[in-house]
């Protein structure tokens, strides 16, 4: 795939298919049985991919990513040393202080939202300027620019607590094509498992039977809808082939262990085997971090499960060497007011935070940008979400400043029009 | 379309050409579908596409069924058909497809999925439509009793959901006006305003901001009201309104003001009424209840907007109709016609309003006319020399989708479970509700609906219907062997080919060939061991191949 936006077959179909690139010139039969040679068989492609990791509700940044310790707003926890010398986090990140020379973290985010309902979309759209049309979600963007990987998986999967299915919302006007493959509770959506009273060699008998008939159907009429009914099957074949990926009843303990046994712990193992087996962009959602009150008894309790996990999904991509061509992100909304309230709560802050970043294109060992003294403003410049996104675009090869979207003829930035990349977060 | 296509201008030309139009059809009586053909005949010479022969009578009863009746035909109804020897049985097959009460249901759904959108679903609303189509009610009375709605009603009120739907509120979004006034110029005028809410249109020189305000200004103005009362459903109360609404473009700051107006319309001038005179009902502030205002302006758009005079209502409704039938609008897209997209077929499209208007908006007879010519009866195939025939010369016919509800329908009739699960008939003591047409329904619209306000124009295999045909419950239920269902009754056979004729006529409404009797043959001799099994196999590939899910 060379060029991110065009590709042949966009033109050749309607809309709201899922669809792959190149996908006839490869040979599918490659992958079956370990993951590890999946993995070597993604490597091998050097196919880029993300990882997302949403913290709903806002993750405290000085529980987390930029402790302020012994300071008015510190709060009681120490700040670690981590493995890039001078650079701290917060004690209730031991593992991911480990993985600091593998991450770059952000510390001077100013955004324009402090309200849950709209600032999670804000955020997660890259908060564009108004053109009267909703823009996608930054999974829906990559699945949009970039397309499904060669594993002919679905380009964009969700991996979140609560109702799973087939979510349109994220696409805005992209259209539903482009919307995510929800996996909630972890759990496939309907439908996806092999009916019982089907054998695997008679649902592909079954299934050869049906192409053959549409391979005649097909011979005297237009081309439209044969390749995009294939291609939706096929991925339905390769996801059924795959149920491994999302079965956590059938992962081994020790890998449980490591990434803990809890709700974020194994939904991060399933989106390291989602990545591991080619999908193109997974999201990860965890929810509950909106701490108004009782903070740091909350962020004690939801720090380390989220630490366990994000640490041991970037150790594992750096060890099977996919962490190279995938851009890793963990964050929210907004963070928290350095402020502590009566409720020994911390409220929204959409006005000096941090995200945490890994992989690739983005500068390991990094940090960019800091706060004051006290936390509660960026010092210098602040980066609003429109900067990320370009950041994020570039990350992946994907120029943001000039890849446009066509809405219906109307030509539309990927990311505002009036910021850049972040040149300190990239390589 | 025309060059004389800026606003009075038209209007005043338009007129004289129904005028003529009218004189010229008394005269001659050529009937439309004449002039259809002539048409097609014309331009596909024109583009050098060879047109495609008739469509067979399989394909022609298939695509008829589905169209005008909803379903496919059992495989008795179709061999039936296949043997009729009447030179007229094709025109005689679609007085009788119309004649039957599932036209009106078919209508009805049709309609229903057009104007909402997958957008919600109302009983009173399917109801109202159903039975409008079963009067056979002019298309412009039926709009003006969407847009604008008398709740009272018992008979009509139904209507409102296409509004009441729109206004309610969504998590805390606004109330989507801007939503209601896009949808009623699209769905109605074939215009999509939706760019001009904040200034001109940048690509359509004649969409006006002016154009969306007018229109918004008389839907912001009705606010939604729960039952109570004399009201049983949701119902709008509209306020009063004594000024113009005024609006600034985002880009060029220039301001301006309207009063209600139909798009690309003239603006209707807002009456100064004396404060005793403003209300038919003065709203009651203290109990909290709406009043009725002397100037409704609903009732004004309404009446303008449904109405011979404006040019774009006849035109949506002959280019959508056309579009249920053809599978691709005469313009395209349906909802962005201007002066700068002409219709493919200009002449024929002009022509085909005007005959709508004189016809007073008859849709029924449009699409009895449309039926009939061979535009219609064309084959799917294409013809020899003719490599990817442009869509907009309609020289082949075009495959289209079949809706969730023509599928879920389709499939039980294809399977020989519609008797069961519709009708109840035959359960025999085994299963009951989860079989049911409602459970059938609602899972095939889970699978093969669009999403919510996603207008469904085109085939669009999913990952969610892929997953649902190969291993949902109810689509592998109806192929397993039943008393009377299609499984049984080739299961009991022993001839190949004659199970190949069964399963082929019962499914795609079609003989095998000999290439699939022998295809049929060969493959129960080699599942000899299973052959129910294997019969069941081969029926889900029928029943999941673009054959039987396009209307071809």
């Amino acid at each position: 795939m060379n060029s991110p936006l065009c590709k042949p077959w966009e033109h050749a179909f309607s809309r709201r298919q899922f669809l792959g690139a190149s996908a006839g010139a490869l040979a599918l039969g490659a992958f079956g049985g370990l993951a590890s040679s999946r993995a070597a068989e993604a490597m091998r492609k050097k196919e880029k991919q993300v990882l997302f990791v949403w913290l709903d509700g806002g993750i405290s940044q000085l529980e987390s990513w930029d402790p302020k310790p012994n300071t008015q707003f510190g709060g009681p926890f120490r700040a670690i040393p981590t493995s890039v010398p001078g650079v701290h986090f917060s004690e209730l990140m031991p593992k991911s202080a480990k993985q600091m020379h593998r991450l770059c973290v952000v510390r001077s985010l100013c955004t324009k939202d402090n309200a849950h309902s709209s600032g999670v979309a804000r955020i997660q759209r890259g908060d564009p300027k108004t053109r009267g049309v909703p823009y996608p979600f930054f999974g829906s963007a990559i699945s949009k620019l970039m397309g499904p990987t060669a594993s002919k998986l679905p380009a964009y999967v969700w991996i979140k607590p609560g109702s799973g299915g087939f979510k349109a919302e994220d696409a805005g006007f992209l259209g539903p094509k482009y919307g995510s493959v929800a996996f909630g509770d972890g759990k496939p959506p309907d439908d996806l498992l092999r009916h019982a009273s089907l054998t695997t060699e008679a649902d592909e008998e079954r299934n050869e039977l049906r192409e053959m008939l549409n391979k005649r159907y097909a011979e005297q009429r237009r081309r439209n809808y044969t390749e995009a009914s294939s291609y939706v099957f096929d991925t339905a074949q390769e996801l059924m082939k795959r149920a491994d990926i999302f079965d956590t009843t059938k992962m081994p303990a020790k890998e449980l262990d490591r990434y803990g046994r809890t709700e974020i712990g194994q939904h991060m193992l399933v989106a390291r085997n989602m990545l591991e087996a080619g999908v193109r962009f997974v999201k990860v959602n965890s929810y509950g971090w909106d701490t108004h009150g009782d903070n740091f008894n909350g962020h004690a309790s939801l720090v380390p499960k989220f630490d366990r996990a994000f640490a041991a999904i970037v150790e594992d991509l750096a060890a099977s060497g996919l962490l190279e061509n995938t851009l890793v992100v963990a964050m929210s909304e907004f963070g928290r007011t350095p402020r502590i309230n009566g409720h020994v709560g911390r409220d929204h802050w959409p006005e000096a935070w941090s995200l945490a970043m890994a992989g690739c294109g983005v500068k390991a060992g990094a940090v960019v940008g800091a706060t004051n003294e006290k936390g509660t403003f960026v010092k210098d410049e602040g980066y609003d979400i429109g900067s990320v996104f370009h950041t994020w675009f570039n990350a992946l090869g994907i120029d943001s400043q000039r890849v446009e979207y066509d809405n219906h003829g109307q030509p539309l930035p990927i990311a505002h029009d009036d910021m850049k990349p972040i040149k300190e977060a990239l390589v | 379309m025309r060059a004389h296509h800026s606003r009075s201008p038209l209007i005043a030309s338009f007129l004289v050409t129904i005028a003529f139009t009218g004189a010229s059809f008394a005269a001659a009586a050529a009937p439309v579908s004449e002039a259809v053909d002539r048409a097609i005949t014309a331009k596909a010479a024109t583009a050098k596409q060879p047109l495609a022969g008739p469509a067979s009578d399989a394909e022609f009863l298939r695509r008829a069924w589905l169209d005008f009746g909803g379903t496919i035909p059992t495989a008795e109804e179709a061999r039936k058909y296949f043997a009729d020897k009447d030179a007229g049985k094709r025109a005689k097959l679609i007085d009788q497809l119309i004649a039957s009460p599932r036209f009106a249901e078919r209508m009805g759904e049709a309609f229903h999925i057009q104007l909402m959108e997958r957008n919600g679903n109302s009983l009173e609303w399917r109801s109202y439509l159903t039975e409008s189509f079963r009067a056979n009610k002019p298309w412009d009375q039926m709009a003006r009793e969407i847009i604008s709605p008398d709740f009272k009603d018992e008979k009509l009120r139904g209507a409102g959901y296409f509004i009441t739907r729109r206004l309610e509120k969504v998590g805390q979004q606004d109330t989507d006006y801007p939503g209601l006034t896009r949808d009623t110029g699209r769905l109605f005028m074939g215009v999509d305003l939706q760019c001009c809410q904040c200034h001109k249109h940048l690509t359509v020189s004649d969409y006006k901001q002016a154009d969306f305000s007018g229109l918004f200004m008389a839907f912001q103005n009705a606010k939604l009201q729960k039952p109570g009362g004399d009201y049983r459903t949701d119902w709008v109360a509209e306020g009063m309104v004594a000024k113009k609404y005024e609006f600034v473009s985002v880009l060029s700051s220039a301001k301006g003001a309207t009063g209600p107006r139909v798009p690309l319309g003239k603006e209707v001038e807002i009456p100064t009424l004396a404060k005793e005179e403003q209300w038919i009902v003065p709203p009651d502030t203290k109990g909290k209840k709406a009043g009725i205002p002397r100037f409704s302006p609903l009732k004004e758009i309404a009446e303008r907007l449904a109405s011979p005079e404006n040019p774009f209502f006849a035109r949506n409704i002959a280019n959508r109709i056309w579009f249920h039938l053809m599978g691709r609008g005469l313009v395209e897209p349906l909802d962005l016609m201007h002066s700068e997209n002409p219709a493919s077929h200009p002449e024929l499209f002009d022509l085909l309003a005007q005959e709508m208007t004189a016809h007073k908006f008859d849709v029924k007879w449009l699409l009895r006319e449309l039926a009939l010519t061979q535009a219609y009866q064309r084959g799917s195939v294409i013809p020899p020399g003719a490599k990817d025939p442009p869509e907009d010369v309609f020289s082949v016919a075009k495959e289209r989708p079949l809706s969730a509800e023509q599928l879920a329908r389709a499939f039980l009739v294809a399977t020989g479970e519609h008797e069961r699960v519709a009708e109840g008939k035959g359960w025999e003591g085994i299963e009951g509700t989860k079989y049911s047409q409602k459970e059938f329904e609602k899972a095939f619209t889970a699978a093969f609906a669009n999403e919510a306000r996603e207008p469904e124009l085109a085939v669009n295999p999913t990952l969610r219907s892929a997953l649902f045909l190969r291993n949902n419950e109810l689509v592998l239920w109806s192929l397993q062997r039943r008393t009377g269902n299609l499984i049984d009754r080739v299961a009991a056979m022993s001839d190949p080919a004659q199970i190949a004729d069964e399963i082929y006529t019962a499914i795609l409404t079609r003989p095998p060939t000999e290439d699939e009797k022998s295809d049929v043959a060969k493959y129960l001799t080699k599942h000899a061991a299973d052959c129910e099994k294997a019969l069941g196999h081969y029926a889900w590939a029928m029943l999941s191949s673009i054959e039987f899910f396009a209307n071809h």
